[in-house]
């Protein structure tokens, strides 16, 4: 929200002296966000009003307007604003006069007789009112000059996140009112026509229905005659374009204004279509076209307003088509009202259209500022024009008045929570001056009432309060100080150790760089590399279009990393740990889990067997070092687009399938990218979850054996095409008792063998705890061996 | 054998032996030839001992034991010889070696920037008796919403927009859920801290993310308060940037924290003169924080009359930006190492 510094002044002294920019740091530290500071300054000297006397096409160009001109003096200048008409005032420059530096004459630019030029909004920073001329309010007196000291402001944005839970600072008084607490100097009475003026029994009622005072607490109304459509005045137009509100006419900018100022939208009907107002919920599928040209379908639960219970508005959010004030209107019926919070935001949300109104509407307003808002309106409306009058009493509906409940303040609980003393007295000079009540009730306690403009959500606690004394103690003055604690163990999470150890053991010593990605598919990607991830849980409003769908495996976001690097890398490793989801699980925590990716390239197609061992090896020491357990390798099959079918294993631990790890096959590389057949790139997956609770599972160290033990090596001749995991189950049910441990060496291919064949050499230990082997037990423990082979029809080589 | 003999033997051995030095191009060469010349001829000369008178044995035994004695030295010496060669062959072999060389291939190995902060801030906190608890990263509205005083229809709900899933959970948009979690868990006292990944409904740019990281601290023990809080982030901030930092402290709105702020610290980027990074402003907001609503303490099964509490969302990522000096947060989620690792990993060693 942009506030005008001059604005501000209004209602509150600001010295000469206050730096703006300092004092917008004070706010931010003591009430809400100050997003930025701007300076606005006047580019011009030597301009006037002048009453537009004569318009003529000007000869040649279709747009330009050959406009005659009384400032005081006449001028003829040519002019192609819009909306040029004999009667009207606009701001205008004679020769002589500047703008932005620009010194105007008697010709313009093109060289053609000009005198001067009518000044365009935009011309004077005034965006909001673009090419337009600023057209000045009827009265003006020709030739007078136009006020330097308007253009002469700060405009301050205020964050709107900052200041959600706070309806009374969306608007000027609201911000001066803390402004004038901040600076310990006083507020000044908000100028308005006294209520009880426009309570005029002459004059008619406005029939005023609430159909639920929860949902409409109030409903204030008042018909005015007189308003004319005409220009603002100019200060009021400079003050709305500053805050980035585009000036419209007197009757708009008069409801803008005051919203500015109060917070308060307010909405005028045309007086000559309705004559009394109800509040209540729209019917069923209920169609309505608002002032804006469209017509929607009412969500469930919208209040509407109507009149003879037809709807006329949308309550809290846009007025309807039918009633709206036009170049005919006489008469105007004044809307201010207050309504649920909650109610008005469902509705907003649900139809798609969240307006100004409705902003301000769902952070729960003050009941009282409706009277406020119109006294105001009539206040600034009866200044500019004083022939507009009341054609009705001021009409009230407040079925509930509302009365903010008092809190009990414990100053000691206060000092408690704040860590700083807080004493009744000091208590009552900081919460007084922000408009708070208080009473003592003992000599530690207050009873304290807030405003009502801070009652309808934001003071409700004893805590509420607590905050508004320590911001105007300020934050930067409470003494930091370490606490007394209670010791207390907790058990640390197996989940996060596993991730811990895992990240170490592969980026702290396995050269493996750790990634994030984003935790959805992109879908294009998945269609290139030939994925299709079946039924996935998806975003309702994904980021972008494509990217709805949650991953459910690391991997295809890790092989398009891989892609991304190999450009600029000629060998890499990649691990991500991070959550994969599952769609169809009812429980939110079996919905998800933690996986760990790896991808190692490396360029040169021929490195796939080098780098196959090198993940293996990896995979086996992370078993060790991190799970403290064994990894298995075992034969499955294919079932992904980046598994080849031939070198692809499960991995298993403790006879649980807890990943995969795979080569990735041509057909996938040659997909992504035609030169990705040159890299080898290995790809495992693992699901932490399921392995967390493994963790910690210590193989008990053995003595080194007492008496001298053997190493026996052995080969066996089997088909190339047999897997190592289903031989090595069959030789591992050999039992002896001399066999202390039998293990693989290696595994040989080559010329000396037969075709189709490869060696695998194991080592087998053995020895004995009491006496040292004789050559006949080795001699035995190699017979049993062979013939336990022979019995498997395992053949011994050589 | 008789004395002539015996002196003809004794001769030949000595010939053998200058012999086979001379031979010998290596120390186990020498020793096999030596050995040969041990348990051959000098065996056999001493066995023929016996043959000779007993006064001849005296001078024989004498003529034995010179050759044997002037044997072993030729051959000690040769062997020594042999080895000082070996050693300046090697000498002259390491001339060319060169210790000061970098190894060609670097280990780039390196742990993400945000996890490396994460670690560093656990660290922190597992010394002031903190526990340390993940939480998922799917939630549900209860637990990112509700159970934090956030009902439905609230205007705070527009500060964290979010990314709602078509099952009715969503992406948590902060790490505050696992407050409630935790204090379900363990109750009250409780020291807690929660590190882990967010996600908002909003555009990317140089200072924004969809996706990013934060760390919940949670603190419930009797007579919490500001101060503790203040005095908290200002040890984190110094165990941190190992300096002392500048932050300023302010008011903020968050349903789930009472009194509220906003902890700042001056950017580490541009040093305080304005950034993208900072928006500008010279500040960058790195910590909501405050003390604990008794709404959300009472959702957590904890009294707010006898316990109270501060909690505050460190925003990992941005941190992470400061220590590291990364200027787009894009970088963090993008894979791409050239920006995650640092140019010393990620090349070989730079020429200096």
């Amino acid at each position: 929200m942009l506030i005008s510094l001059n604005w501000l002044k209004d209602f509150v002294d600001i010295p000469a002296s206050a730096n703006p920019r300092e004092l917008a740091l004070k706010f931010t530290t003591t009430t809400a966000e100050v997003d930025g500071i701007e300076h606005v300054e006047p580019n011009f000297t030597g301009l006037v009003a002048a009453r537009i006397t004569n318009v003529e096409r000007a000869s040649g160009e279709d747009m330009l307007r050959l406009v005659t001109l009384n400032a005081g003096k006449q001028y003829v200048t040519l002019s192609a604003a819009p909306d040029l008409l004999a009667g009207k005032t606009v701001v205008f420059g004679p020769p002589g006069a500047t703008v932005g530096g620009h010194t105007f004459g008697e010709t313009d630019p093109a060289g053609r007789k000009s005198q001067g030029m009518i000044v365009a909004g935009q011309g004077l920073g005034l965006v909001q009112i673009g090419a337009n001329a600023l057209f000045l309010p009827p009265g003006t007196e020709p030739g007078a000059p136009i006020d330097w000291a308007l253009f002469d402001d700060w405009i301050i944005e205020i964050d709107n996140k900052s200041i959600t839970h706070r309806p009374d600072l969306w608007g000027h008084y609201g911000i001066a009112r803390e402004l004038a607490a901040i600076l310990q100097s006083p507020l000044k009475p908000y100028p308005i026509t006294d209520p009880a003026l426009l309570r005029n029994d002459a004059l008619p009622e406005i029939a005023i229905e609430i159909d639920d005072p929860m949902l409409a607490p109030r409903y204030t109304g008042l018909m005015m005659r007189g308003l004319k459509t005409q220009p603002s005045p100019l200060a009021m137009q400079v003050r709305l374009a500053l805050v980035g509100m585009r000036p419209i006419d007197l009757l708009v900018d008069l409801t803008n204004y005051v919203m500015a100022e109060l917070g308060q939208p307010m909405h005028a009907f045309d007086g000559a279509k309705l004559a009394n107002i109800q509040v209540g919920l729209a019917r069923p599928d209920e169609r309505f076209t608002t002032l804006d040209g469209v017509t929607r379908t009412m969500p469930p639960d919208t209040l509407m307003i109507q009149c003879d219970r037809k709807s006329v508005a949308i309550a809290g959010i846009m007025g309807g088509a039918d009633t709206e004030v036009g170049a005919q209107t006489d008469t105007i019926l004044l809307e201010s009202a207050n309504f649920d919070a909650a109610t008005i935001r469902r509705a907003a949300t649900a139809m798609g259209h969240r307006t100004e109104a409705s902003t301000r509407f769902e952070k729960s307003l003050d009941p009282a500022n409706t009277v406020l808002g119109i006294a105001r309106f009539h206040k600034l409306a009866t200044d500019e024009l004083p022939g507009v009058e009341s054609a009705s009493t001021l009409s009230d509906c407040y079925p509930a008045p509302r009365a903010p409940n008092p809190i009990e303040l414990d100053c000691d609980f206060a000092s408690r929570l704040i860590g700083s003393t807080v004493t009744p007295e000091s208590a009552t000079d900081i919460l007084t001056a922000i408009e708070f009540t208080c009473e003592p009730l003992s000599n530690q306690s207050l009873r304290v009432t807030p405003p009502s403009f801070r009652a309808t959500k934001d003071v409700e606690i004893e805590e509420d309060v607590i905050e508004e004394i320590a911001r105007f103690i300020g934050y930067g003055n409470i003494e930091p100080e370490l606490p007394r604690m209670t010791a207390r163990f907790f058990p640390s999470s197996p989940q996060l150790a596993i991730e811990q150890r895992t990240l170490d053991y592969l980026c702290l010593g396995n050269d493996f760089v750790e990634v994030y990605n984003y935790i959805w598919y992109e879908d294009e990607w998945l269609k290139k590399i030939g994925f299709d991830p079946g039924e996935c849980i998806t975003l309702h409003n994904p980021a972008a279009e494509g990217c709805a769908r949650l991953r459910n495996t690391l991997i295809p976001g890790l092989i398009a990393f891989a892609e991304r690097n190999r450009h600029h890398h000629a060998r890499f490793q990649l691990a991500e740990i991070g959550s994969v989801f599952h769609h169809g699980r009812k429980d939110i925590e079996a919905a998800q889990h933690r996986s760990l990716g790896l991808v190692a390239a490396q360029s040169g197609a021929r490195s796939d067997g080098e780098l196959w061992n090198r993940m293996r090896k990896i995979l086996d020491g992370w078993g060790r070092q991190v799970l403290e357990d064994r990894v298995d390798y075992v034969e499955t099959s294919a079932s992904h687009p980046w598994e080849d079918r031939d070198r692809l294993a499960a991995l298993v631990v403790g006879n649980e399938e807890v990943g995969r790890v795979t080569l990735l096959p041509l057909a996938c590389s040659q997909r992504i990218d035609e030169r990705l057949r040159s890299w080898s790139i290995a790809i495992a997956e693992l699901n932490l979850t399921a392995l967390s609770e493994r963790h910690g599972r210590h193989e008990k160290l053995v003595a080194p054996p007492k008496y001298p033990q053997v190493q026996l090596d052995f080969s066996v001749l089997i088909d190339a095409t047999q897997r190592y995991s289903a031989i090595s189950k069959r030789i591992a049910e050999f039992e002896h008792p001399l066999l202390k441990r039998l293990t693989f060496i290696e595994s040989y291919e080559g010329k000396s063998l037969p075709p189709g064949k490869r060696s695998l050499t194991l080592r087998a230990e053995a020895g004995l705890d009491d006496r040292t082997l004789e050559d006949k037990d080795v001699s035995g423990f190699q017979d049993a061996f062979r013939s336990f082979l022979a019995g498997q029809s395992i053949e011994l080589r050589g | 054998m008789n004395q002539t003999a015996l002196q003809d033997l004794l001769v030949r051995i000595k010939a053998d032996a200058a012999a086979a030095i001379e031979a010998s191009e290596s120390i186990d060469g020498l020793r096999a030839a030596e050995s040969k010349l041990t348990k051959g001829p000098l065996a056999e000369a001493l066995k023929s001992i016996k043959q000779f008178s007993a006064d001849e044995r005296g001078s024989a035994g004498k003529a034995i034991n010179e050759t044997k004695n002037a044997v072993k030295s030729k051959f000690k010496a040769a062997q020594d010889a042999l080895r000082s060669a070996n050693i300046e062959g090697e000498r002259k072999r390491a001339a060319t070696f060169d210790p000061t060389m970098p190894p060609t291939v670097s280990q780039q190995g390196q742990i993400h920037p945000v996890t490396a902060m994460q670690r560093e801030v656990e660290r922190i906190f597992t010394g002031l008796g903190f526990a340390v608890v993940g939480g998922p990263e799917m939630e549900t509205e209860y637990f990112n919403f509700e159970a934090l005083n956030i009902p439905e229809m609230h205007p705070a709900r527009d500060a964290q927009d979010t990314f709602w899933l078509t099952n009715g959970w969503l992406l948590r948009t902060h790490t505050s859920p696992c407050q409630v979690r935790a204090m379900l868990r363990w109750g009250a006292p409780l020291r807690v801290i929660a590190p882990g990944r967010c996600f908002r409904y909003e555009a990317i740019d140089a200072s924004h993310e969809n996706t990013f990281h934060q760390l919940e601290g949670l603190l419930i023990d009797k007579d919490i308060s500001v101060a503790h809080l203040i005095a908290f982030m200002r040890l984190l901030l110094r165990e941190v940037f190992q300096r002392d930092v500048k932050v300023r402290l302010r008011p903020g709105f968050f349903p789930f924290v009472e009194p509220g702020f906003e902890l700042d610290m001056s950017c580490a980027i541009c040093e305080g003169a304005g950034c993208p990074t900072c928006k500008k402003s010279g500040w960058v907001e790195i910590l909501p924080c405050g003390m604990v609503h008794p709404n959300v303490l009472r959702h957590g099964k904890i009294d707010p009359r006898k316990y109270t509490g501060f909690a505050f969302g460190l925003g990992l990522t941005r941190l992470a930006m400061m220590k590291y000096g990364v200027a787009d947060i894009r970088i963090m989620n993008s894979g791409d190492l050239r920006g995650l690792v640092s140019p010393a990993r990620l090349s070989g060693a730079r020429v200096s």
